[in-house]
């Protein structure tokens, strides 16, 4: 039994009760030793999480009620990381959606022990991470912003998207060009002009 | 039911004996009417129409009409209402847009007439009885094939005949395949309709054959046109690629089932189809590189009908294009480009392709100085399409025929009226026809080349093609090479040691990799050397193509010249499609156009036709044109390449319709009369006990005594099932306008559906970031629901992905799990639901809503606007805004800065560097202007 060290933040805490849980093999990159909590990990100062297989729920429905009342109104994201480990998972969730909600509680799905094992791992190494990853679009080179531009319309793809700015020489030159002119690059068909000049001509607002 | 024929007996324009037995019996009852391709479906609905129309008290609503049809409809409208002038007709309108405002539709509903109406404006109508349902005359649904049980048109009917129990309801559709798939798809299809009884009209029905063969029939002759050996090479080359990379999607996990795949269905299948749908369960959980391996089967799949159709100097252009879009990345290694471009089949498609074009010697060195040598060796081919050669020889005849048989003139022009599959084989038939002269008075005049006959000949247009792909060839590398620049540049900083190693480590292999693109652009390896020397590819790849391309130029320098002055422009104005031929009898090239062909057929009145391609809709089309006029003779070449994509794809279209049919009568035989749905729409008690079963079964209040559960729905959102299905679910829907979140459930509870899909985009483009922090400003519950799809396996996990450490990185979160994380790091109080289904999310909001209030719609479209903003002028067009998302420089401010100064993107295109600097400042601003300013071709 490892004694419970009040300073160890860079390690996850595990409760004791998680003992012979398959997603602790799966916490490989980050340190994590047994401590005396009141939830089932403790993923940061505001952060902790419980864990709930779908499985034991269905033979203890009550036992997640009890565990959420012990934990009373402490932390400030609250996690419930839950294991869909049964197919007819459909009451359960409902049920847990509705729990969650009424409780302060963040439902986390995960299908595998694995995947568990990595949720915990995020978590823990995300505590002072900036959201700034999923904040803004992530800058990537010239040709990616270009293809990917090009292809916001349904159905145009790559090889179209080099097609056409090649054809125009610029961006700008593509997107004022002419239906007509666009029709008469190789693999640009009707549909593809049309839906092309229509959303870069579209208003970005509906006026009345 | 209204009697179409009042006072004013109604013209109707129906010729033969089985449309109007079709029309009779469509005045009789409601019914679902599946019609073969090309018998005139939308002529017969039409003329329905126009009977209301000129009844002139009706409102009739049109569902799921495009707006082709809308067009096609609008125009016959008026026109019969002119032929049996019936001064109560009034046309067809139409509602498809949100200019629209409110107060308009209002007033134009209450007018009465014909309607077309956009589902997603009609069932918002409907639900805010915009649009009574009980004054609407009837429906007319049209692609009835599309409607499964939870798309919106299924959702428009049961509105319609909840309030509305008189009313008629006709359902039509041409395309009887998808009706034949799954469990007693008829009966389900009956039961989403509220229809009872189908009717079915295939080609081979007794009235319908009587009609066409009566009387005399149109005259056809079939052409089977050989492919060259060339285009017969790639064929087999593209097969073999096709069946490779099955072959790979099979290894992979995702248990794909093609059981009867053959390399023969590969011809007449569209194969891609077939398997994404097959994936499109799993599709968010399978490997980035079976993903990759399903876009190459669509691409394979257009290079195969690129084959036949393109000519050979396009189609070379075409896969230039294509092996330069599938570069692989800097840094990547070979996992991550399409596998098919390493096999041997790959190389014969290119090799054969560019021989079609030009050949040269093969060039046993391919050390790029020699390059220098190759003018002399290198000659042009063009091998011209072979339906060429025929159409002319077709043309010739006809012209022959007519001048030898003058006297035999009937009703119909002397046009001849070709048809092929799109607007490209028009222009290049065109140019063909136009130019197919041009050759032999040159050739004449110019002794040098060798002298044939008369012939006609493509000669002079491939030459001048060839002279103007090598110009755009130039371009084009200059193109990719500098694309390709920047991103080596990137690459540099961080991975110079591997680069090193590229160059060192590599040179004397080849690499697998490196062997495919060298073949693509570079002279030496025109002649099918494998280079042995494939150094460090982007260096070589610069050098061969420059080499190459001053090979290619030189030789064809002083062939070209010439042609310089004759080069004129290629009539440039698409709408154009007529020219002069011959003395005065015209030439017509069309395309196919669905029931539009009709029209071409009554206007241009063609002697003689010719299908460049084939069509089976078409042929009908013409026997139905050639039975309906008696004094009109036609006659049919029809054309297909013998062995091909093309004929396969004939005959098994052909073949899966008249199977579809056959077991749509069989079902129909033993369909069970279903009444229940009538029943229980006509009880509206039974519907109410039912809403207060469920209600206590829940363990809520009485529903006797509490309002009706209510849900305020953004107008956006009914693109989707769920507003359907919570309405199936007996909760009141209330379509808004609203800005914070799609969904209100409670004054306290709202909710942000995003589909798998969409959650990957939004997080990638940041929207979801900023939609999470205004739902967590206006409310105190706000909630993500991330909802899967009803087939969809209920998972994110990604197929044998193993999590390796790296991916952990904070800068780096690549997958969706550390995604969420960040997510519900930095919104704690943001909560989750994740549903399995549109089913199952209308169960949780149900729960959700227990016990709760009802929210107030008012209050729920002020969240988030400022003070005096009007709803309705928030709304915006999705498409442009992603694009403009993308662009560089673009944060949520400036985007939403932009999209309410600046019109569309093509306006934000032409902006200025000071304009934008006004607009979002100095940095963004010139970010965005050199985005869509910079040249492609200098740095």
């Amino acid at each position: 039994q490892a004694l419970p060290s009040r300073n160890a933040p860079s390690a996850i805490l595990v409760s004791t009760r998680q003992k012979g849980n398959p997603s602790l093999n799966y916490i490989r990159s980050l340190p994590w030793e047994y401590s005396d909590i009141p939830s089932d990990y403790v993923l940061g100062a505001t952060t902790c999480a419980l864990f709930l297989s779908l499985k034991y729920h269905r033979l203890h429905p009550e036992y997640i009620y009890s565990r959420i009342r012990a934990l009373g109104h402490k932390y400030n994201l609250r996690i419930l990381l839950t294991m869909v480990d049964i197919d007819n998972h459909e009451e359960s969730l409902k049920e847990l959606s509705k729990t969650s909600l009424i409780n302060n509680l963040t439902l986390i799905l995960c299908w595998s022990a694995q995947e568990a094992g990595r949720y915990l791992e995020l978590y823990k190494s995300y505590e002072h991470a900036s959201p700034a990853s999923i904040r803004a679009h992530q800058s990537t080179s010239y040709a990616d912003k270009l293809v990917e531009f090009v292809t916001v319309p349904r159905s145009v793809n790559k090889t179209d998207a080099v097609s056409l700015v090649s054809a125009f020489g610029s961006v700008r030159a593509a997107v004022n060009a002419q239906p007509e002119q666009i029709a008469e690059i190789t693999g640009w068909g009707e549909k593809k002009v049309q839906r092309w000049c229509e959303t870069v001509r579209e208003n970005f607002r509906i006026r009345k | 039911m209204p009697a179409p024929n009042g006072s004013n007996p109604v013209k109707l324009s129906l010729p033969l004996e089985y449309q109007q037995d079709l029309y009779k019996e469509l005045n009789l009852e409601d019914e679902l009417v599946i019609l073969a391709r090309g018998l005139g479906l939308l002529r017969i609905v039409t003329n329905l129409l126009h009977s209301f129309d000129a009844a002139g008290n009706n409102l009739v609503v049109i569902v799921g009409a495009d707006d082709r049809e809308n067009g096609w409809i609008g125009e016959a409208l008026a026109e019969q209402a002119a032929i049996s002038r019936s001064p109560a007709a009034r046309g067809l309108s139409q509602v498809n847009t949100d200019a629209m405002s409110v107060g308009t539709r209002e007033k134009m509903y209450t007018k009465g007439g014909i309607f077309s109406i956009t589902s997603r404006i009609l069932v918002v109508d409907l639900l805010s009885r915009l649009l009574n349902p009980e004054t609407v005359t009837g429906l007319v649904v049209l692609h009835s094939e599309r409607i499964v049980a939870t798309s919106i048109e299924a959702f428009i009917i049961r509105i319609y005949r909840q309030m509305n129990k008189g009313g008629f309801l006709k359902a039509f559709s041409d395309n009887p395949e998808p009706f034949t798939g799954g469990f007693a798809p008829l009966s389900t299809m009956m039961r989403n309709l509220f229809l009872r009884k189908p009717s079915l009209w295939p080609r081979f029905h007794v009235t319908v054959a009587k009609s066409l063969e009566g009387r005399k029939k149109a005259e056809v002759i079939e052409l089977e046109v050989p492919m060259t050996d060339a285009m017969r090479d790639i064929q087999n080359a593209i097969l073999e690629c096709v069946e490779v990379s099955i072959g790979d999607l099979r290894r992979t996990d995702t248990g794909i089932e093609l059981d009867d795949w053959t390399l023969d269905s590969a011809l007449h299948k569209s194969f891609d189809v077939i398997v994404r749908r097959q994936l499109d369960a799993v599709w968010h959980r399978v490997s980035y590189r079976t993903r990759q391996i399903v876009n190459d089967l669509t691409v394979l799949r257009s290079i195969l009908h690129a084959l036949l159709t393109y000519d050979c100097v396009s189609f070379n252009k075409y896969l230039d294009t294509i092996l330069a879009a599938h570069q692989p990345p800097p840094g990547s290694n070979r996992q991550n480009q399409s596998p098919w471009l390493f096999l041997d089949a790959a190389n014969i498609i290119f090799e054969t392709a560019k021989r079609r074009v030009y050949t040269g010697k093969t060039v046993e060195t391919e050390v790029p100085e020699n390059a220098t040598k190759l003018p002399d060796s290198l000659r042009p081919v063009l091998e011209e399409q072979p339906k060429w050669a025929v159409l002319a020889e077709v043309l010739d005849e006809i012209d022959r025929d007519a001048y030898l048989n003058p006297g035999l003139r009937d009703d119909s022009n002397g046009t001849v009226l070709i048809m092929c599959s799109d607007r490209s084989t028009c222009r290049q038939l065109r140019e063909y026809l136009q130019n197919m002269k041009t050759q032999v008075q040159r050739k004449s005049e110019d002794n040098a080349q060798e002298e044939t006959e008369a012939k006609p000949s493509a000669e002079f247009m491939m030459r001048r093609k060839l002279w103007r792909y090598f110009g755009w060839k130039k371009a084009f590398a200059r193109v990719s090479a500098h694309l390709f620049a920047e991103q080596q540049k990137a690459l540099e900083g961080f991975t110079s040691v591997s680069d090193k190693q590229g160059t060192n480590g590599y040179r004397g292999k080849g690499p697998p990799n490196k062997r495919r693109r060298v073949r693509g652009g570079s002279a030496a390896a025109a002649g099918g050397g494998r280079p042995v020397n494939g150094s460090m590819q982007v260096a070589e790849d610069k050098e061969s193509q420059v080499a190459s391309l001053m090979a290619d130029i030189e030789p064809n320098g002083d062939e070209v010249n010439p042609k310089d002055d004759v080069a004129v422009d290629d009539l440039e104005d698409l709408e154009d499609y007529f020219e002069l031929f011959e003395m005065n009898d015209l030439v017509v090239v069309h395309p196919y156009d669905g029931d539009m062909d009709e029209h071409v057929l009554e206007e241009v009145r063609p002697r003689y036709v010719i299908m460049y391609e084939p069509d089976a809709a078409f042929i009908r089309r013409v026997e139905v044109y050639r039975s309906s006029h008696d004094d009109r003779n036609v006659r049919v070449y029809f054309m297909y390449y013998g062995g091909s994509v093309e004929e396969q794809r004939y005959l098994s279209g052909v073949r899966k319709e008249k199977d579809a049919f056959t077991r749509l009568i069989k079902e129909k035989g033993n369909m069970a009369v279903t009444i229940t749905h009538d029943a229980s729409a006509n009880d509206p008690q039974e519907s109410f006990l039912r809403t207060v079963n469920t209600r206590i079964a829940g363990g809520g209040r009485l529903a006797a005594t509490a309002e009706p559960p209510r849900v305020v729905v953004d107008v956006r959102e009914f693109r989707s099932s769920l507003p359907s299905l919570l309405h199936g679910r007996s909760n009141i829907v209330v379509p808004c306008m609203l800005t914070v979140a799609d969904y209100v459930l409670t004054p306290h509870i709202c909710i942000e559906r995003k589909s798998v899909r969409d959650l990957i985009s939004s997080f990638k483009n940041g929207r979801l970031f900023n939609q999470a922090e205004t739902m967590l400003q206006h409310y105190k519950y706000p909630m993500l629901l991330i909802e899967f799809d009803q087939n969809r396996s209920f998972t994110l996990d990604t197929f044998g992905t193993d999590h390796t450490t790296s991916s952990l990185k904070a800068e780096n979160p690549s997958d969706l799990q550390s995604k969420i994380a960040l997510l519900t790091l930095a919104f704690p109080r943001l909560k989750i639901i994740w549903s399995s289904s549109p089913y199952q999310t209308a169960e949780i909001f149900d729960e959700l809503k227990k016990q709760q209030e009802e929210p107030d719609p008012i209050k729920a479209v002020q969240v988030g606007l400022i003070a005096g903003e009007d709803p309705s002028d928030q709304t915006f067009n999705q498409t442009p805004q992603e694009m403009l998302r993308v662009v560089p420089g673009m944060s949520e401010k400036n985007l939403s800065r932009i999209t309410l100064e600046v019109r569309n993107v093509a306006e934000v295109s032409n902006l200025g560097e000071e304009e934008l600097d006004v607009l979002i400042g100095k940095e963004a601003g010139r970010q965005v202007h050199r985005f869509f300013n910079r040249s492609v071709f200098d740095d």
